[in-house]
C-alpha cells in the first residue's frame, strides 16, 4: 500500500491511457457472472473480497494480505496469490482482470489474448471516488445489488459524521516520514476533513503529495500527528523518522495511528476510518502543542 | 613555519563560518537572533528544539563524517602512492553501504541499535580486504580491484533492493543510498562516534610511515616499515571510520578524494603533514556541501550525496587529465 502512495503520480500519468482503453463492458459482464476474477492490484483485492465468493476469485495480489488481516481477517484464506505478472495470466486463464492504469502493458496485451477483459480500476482520491469505483466493480463482477448495499452503509456512516459537529478544529497532518504527505485532493485530505480536522498539508499546493521536513512540521506545529499503519511491521527507515527523539518530545500523547489501507485504497470502510479519526480527535488532550 | 601555520588558521576560521551556517540555516527560517538566545537561556521553544535536536546532531555529525573522509583519502592516498585513491574508489563506502543496507532491512537495526554501525564496519572491511588482497602488485591493480569490488558490492546492493521485505523499501533504499545528513539525532551520533573516533586513531598511527612508504615499499622495509602493520591500521582505521559514518549518513562520495589534493599545495606533499589538514578540509566541504543542500531551493531537498557527487566528478576529470599530463 506504501508503494501504491507511490504509484499514485504514476497513475495520474496512466489516467488517460485508462481511460482510453474501453473497460470490459458492464452490461455483458453482468449477465454471465465472471467465474475466475483475477485481480492484480492491491486496492482491488479488498473490494473483490468484499463483493464476491472467494470460489469466484482467481487470484489476489501477494500484497493484500497484511490488509485484509487488518480489515477483514481470515477473508482471504485459500486464495491464490499473484504478483501481477503476465505469466499468472496465461497459467490461471482468468475471466475478468481487475486492473490498474499502471499495470504492465504486457498484462493487458496477454489478457486480450487469453479472452480475459481487464477492466482498468483507477485510484480513489475521494469519497466519491470510492462510490464509483465500488459500483464500477460491483457491475463488472455482476454483484452491483451488493456493491449498492457498501454504498449505503458507507454514505451512513458519512450522514452521522455530517449530522454532527466536533467540538473544535484539530490541525493534524499524516506525517509518516519526510518524504510524501497527502495533502490537497487526496482520500486522506477528504477522511480529515469529514473526521473534523484541518490538514495543514492541503495547504501547499504543489500537488497532492508534498515533502515536509522535520524543521518544516515543528514550524507548522500541527495538533496531532498521524502515521499510518499497516499490518506489515518490519523495519524501515520511516518509522525510524517517527522515532526521532525530537518528535517522539515534541508531539507525545499526540500522535494517532490509523489503518493505511483505508485511507489509500478507496474502500467503503473508509468512512469508519473517518468515525475513528473523529473519536481519535477528540480524544486529544485540549490546547494546542506545548515545548 | 608560517605558511604551516597560515593553512591551520584558515581552516579553523572556514570551520567556524560552515559551523555558523549549518546552524543558521534550514528549510525553516530561524532570526539569528531568537537562536542565539535560545543557546544562551535553553528552555523548550521552536528555535531551541529545531537547533538543539535536529541542527547540532546534524552538524556534529558531517564534521565527523567530513574529516573522516578527508582523512582515510589522505591515508589511502599516501599508502598506495596514487592520486586517486579515496574510500569509494576501493569499494570502502559500497561495502560499508551494503552492510548498512543489510542490518536496516532486514530487521537487525530494529532488534539492536548497533547494528547498522557494525554492518557498515563490517561490510568495508570485507570490501577494503578484499580490493588489497586482489589488488596486490601495483597501484593499477589495486584501482582495478577496487572497481571489481565496487562492482560486487553494487550487486549485493541491487540483490538486497531485489529481496527487500517491504515493497516499499526498494524506493527508501534507493534514496538513502543518496545519502543525507537531515534529520539525524542525538543517537546516531552517539552509536557512530566511537567507530568513527577509533578509526581515525589507526589512521593517524599510520602517519610516520606513510612517509618512508613515499620512498618505495622496498625502501621503506629496509628503513624499518613494517608493511604489513601500516596496511592493517589503515584498512582497520578506514573500515571503521568510513563504515561507521557510511552506516549513519548514507553514501558520500568525493571529500575523500578532493580534500587531501586541496591541502597539497599548502601543506606540500610528505603523507604525514597532510594527515591532518585534509581531515579538517573534508569536514569544511561536507558542512558547507551539507548547508548548500538547504539553501538550494528545490522542492525536495537535494540529497548530500548527489550534490558532492555532482561537484566532485569535475574535479576527478581534472585529476585524471593532469595525471595524462604528467605521465610520461
Amino acid at each position: 500500500m506504501r508503494i501504491r502512495r507511490l504509484a499514485n503520480g504514476l497513475a495520474v500519468t496512466f489516467l488517460a491511457l485508462g481511460l482510453a482503453a474501453a473497460p470490459a463492458s458492464a452490461a455483458t459482464l453482468a449477465k454471465a457472472k465472471p467465474g475466475r476474477i483475477m485481480s492484480t492490484n492491491m486496492c482491488n483485492d479488498l473490494l473483490l473480497l468484499m463483493l464476491v465468493p472467494k470460489e469466484r476469485i482467481s487470484s489476489i495480489t501477494y500484497l493484500a494480505h497484511d490488509a485484509v488481516a487488518m480489515l477483514m481477517p481470515g477473508a482471504d484464506t485459500g486464495v491464490r496469490i499473484n504478483h501481477g505478472t503476465a505469466e499468472e495470466v496465461v497459467r490461471e486463464r482468468p475471466d475478468l482482470i481487475l486492473a490498474s492504469p499502471w499495470s504492465t502493458p504486457a498484462l493487458r496485451r496477454l489478457g486480450a489474448k487469453v479472452g480475459a477483459p481487464v477492466a482498468e480500476i483507477d485510484a480513489a482520491n475521494s469519497f466519491a471516488d470510492i462510490r464509483r469505483i465500488t459500483r464500477q466493480i460491483g457491475a463488472l463482477v455482476g454483484e452491483p445489488a451488493r456493491a449498492e448495499a457498501l454504498i449505503a452503509g458507507m454514505d451512513r456512516t458519512l450522514a452521522e459524521l455530517a449530522a454532527t459537529h466536533p467540538r473544535r478544529t484539530v490541525r493534524v497532518v499524516a506525517w509518516s516520514g519526510p518524504g510524501s504527505v497527502p495533502g490537497k485532493g487526496t482520500l486522506t485530505d477528504e477522511i480529515i476533513r469529514i473526521a473534523g480536522g484541518e490538514n495543514i498539508a492541503a495547504k501547499y499546493d504543489d500537488g497532492r503529495y508534498s515533502s515536509f521536513g522535520m524543521e518544516e512540521l515543528l514550524r507548522a506545529r500541527p495538533d496531532a500527528l498521524m502515521h499510518g499503519e499497516d499490518r506489515y511491521d518490519g523495519p524501515s527507515l520511516r518509522d525510524s523518522a517517527v522515532a526521532h527523539p525530537v518528535m517522539r518530545k515534541a508531539f507525545a500523547g499526540r500522535q494517532i495511528s490509523y489503518p493505511a489501507s483505508l485511507y489509500t485504497c478507496g474502500l467503503p470502510q473508509s468512512a469508519s476510518a473517518a468515525r475513528d479519526l473523529r473519536a481519535a480527535l477528540g480524544k486529544l488532550p485540549a490546547g494546542g502543542v506545548t515545548w | 613555519m608560517v605558511i604551516r601555520r597560515r593553512w591551520l588558521w584558515l581552516g579553523i576560521l572556514l570551520l567556524i563560518v560552515a559551523v555558523l551556517l549549518s546552524l543558521g540555516t534550514g528549510r525553516v527560517w530561524l532570526d539569528p537572533a531568537i537562536l542565539l538566545r535560545s543557546i544562551v537561556e535553553p528552555e523548550p521553544s521552536l528555535a531551541w528544539l529545531i537547533l538543539s535536536e535536529l541542527r547540532l546532531p546534524r552538524t556534529l555529525l558531517g564534521i565527523l563524517v567530513g574529516a573522516t573522509l578527508g582523512l582515510s583519502g589522505a591515508v589511502l592516498q599516501g599508502l598506495l602512492r596514487n592520486p586517486l585513491a579515496e574510500p569509494g574508489l576501493l569499494g570502502v563506502s559500497a561495502g560499508a553501504a551494503l552492510g548498512a543496507v543489510i542490518a536496516i532491512y532486514f530487521g537487525l537495526a530494529a532488534s539492536f541499535a548497533l547494528a547498522t554501525p557494525l554492518f557498515g564496519i563490517g561490510g568495508a572491511i570485507f570490501a577494503a580486504t578484499l580490493t588489497l588482497i586482489v589488488g596486490r602488485g601495483g597501484t593499477l591493480m589495486m584501482i582495478l580491484a577496487g572497481a571489481a569490488v565496487s562492482g560486487l558490492m553494487a550487486a549485493g546492493l541491487s540483490l538486497a533492493l531485489n529481496f527487500a521485505p517491504n515493497p516499499y523499501a526498494a524506493y527508501e533504499i534507493t534514496t538513502w543510498l543518496l545519502g543525507t545528513l537531515s534529520d539525524r539525532d542525538w543517537n546516531q551520533l552517539a552509536l557512530a562516534a566511537p567507530f568513527i573516533l577509533a578509526g581515525w586513531a589507526c589512521l593517524a598511527l599510520t602517519a610516520r610511515d606513510l612517509d618512508a612508504l613515499t620512498l618505495g615499499e622496498a625502501q621503506a622495509e629496509s628503513l624499518g616499515v613494517n608493511l604489513r602493520r601500516v596496511r592493517l591500521l589503515a584498512l582497520a582505521g578506514t573500515a571503521m571510520s568510513v563504515g561507521a559514518a557510511t552506516a549513519a549518513t548514507g553514501a558520500v562520495g568525493f571529500i575523500g578524494l578532493v580534500a587531501p589534493h586541496l591541502v597539497r599545495p599548502f601543506v606540500g606533499h610528505q603523507p604525514s603533514r597532510v594527515l591532518l589538514p585534509s581531515a579538517l578540509f573534508g569536514a569544511i566541504l561536507l558542512v558547507f556541501a551539507d548547508v548548500a543542500t538547504r539553501v538550494i531551493p528545490t522542492s525536495t531537498e537535494v540529497k548530500l550525496g548527489v550534490l558532492t557527487s555532482l561537484a566532485g566528478t569535475p574535479f576527478f576529470f581534472w585529476l585524471v587529465l593532469r595525471l595524462k599530463r604528467l605521465s610520461p
